[in-house]
């Protein structure tokens, strides 16, 4: 299905078709530090169909598996955008789904990594929450 | 309790004295795009004890509810999320130091949530969900 979204501030938008049956979570360390939070939660774009516009700032890392990542996010404002495979030739793009428009319609399939996830992560029904805050 | 931490490439890092009780959940709309995620940790650190190395890219961010303004920091080499805290020149009373960078991350358990009413519909269910303890 068609998805559009962008960061915070505006610079970068995008939009691609994606794949809701390929949505995931991850819980790798690396997912906890480039999030700040307690997982990742992604939509895979082909990469024929991804477009952007704006210039994220693009950050390689070197995963577990020995893979080169390439991690785009907003200069300006921070968001997280995708992460890719670097250099030419077809990808996937792994797009951040706290960005995209149309989340609220795709509900994770999978999760990788769960042998470092928070301990508190799958039941957050025992911890107190209001509608908007104090 | 001491908490300290990096960004993901290294060129940032913090520490400071927190109560491990001022932990929160956020899943406001804000949050999930300055995530990329499904929701925020965050825990408070008082100014008076909070230190920092590196220079974060600060954002002024003026969409808050309350009409706020806050600066999201982050690493502008690697994106990681810092903290927030509020506008203005010098050491700030309190930083929103974000969990996931902290190495003290596994002992810091959420107490609140705060904006409930734009969470996930599936974030309380992460048990239902199929799991790998590695890659798929």
């Amino acid at each position: 299905m068609r998805i559009d979204g962008g960061c915070h501030c505006g610079t970068i938008t995008y939009q691609g078709e994606a794949d809701p049956e390929k949505v995931s979570i991850c819980h790798c360390t690396d997912c906890q530090i480039l999030t700040g939070t307690a997982y990742r939660f992604s939509i895979p774009v082909t990469g024929d169909s991804f477009k952007i516009s704006g210039e994220p700032t693009v950050y390689v890392k070197t995963a577990d598996s020995g893979a080169k990542r390439e991690q785009a996010f907003c200069p300006k404002c921070g968001s997280p955008i995708y992460a890719a495979s670097p250099g030419p030739g077809p990808k996937i793009y792994s797009i951040r789904a706290g960005t995209v428009r149309q989340r609220y319609q795709f509900v994770p399939r999978r999760q990788i990594w769960t042998h470092s996830k928070q301990p508190w992560v799958n039941d957050l029904t025992g911890i107190p929450a209001i509608e908007k805050q104090p | 309790m001491k908490i300290n931490g990096s960004c993901h490439c290294g060129a940032i890092t913090v520490e400071g004295e927190a109560d491990p009780e001022r932990v929160n959940i956020c899943h406001c709309t804000d949050c999930q795009t300055g995530t990329g995620s499904a929701f925020r940790v965050s825990i408070q650190v008082p100014g008076s004890t909070f230190k920092m190395t590196g220079q974060p890219t600060n954002y002024l961010k003026t969409t808050a509810d309350s009409g706020n303004p806050r600066i999201q920091a982050f690493c502008g080499r690697c994106g990681s999320p810092i903290y927030s805290t509020t506008p203005g020149e010098g050491q700030q009373p309190s930083y929103t130091v974000r969990v996931g960078i902290l190495q003290q991350r596994d002992q810091l358990t959420p107490k609140r949530q705060n904006w409930f009413r734009s969470a996930r519909s599936w974030v309380t269910e992460l048990d239902a969900i199929h799991k790998n303890q590695k890659q798929a």
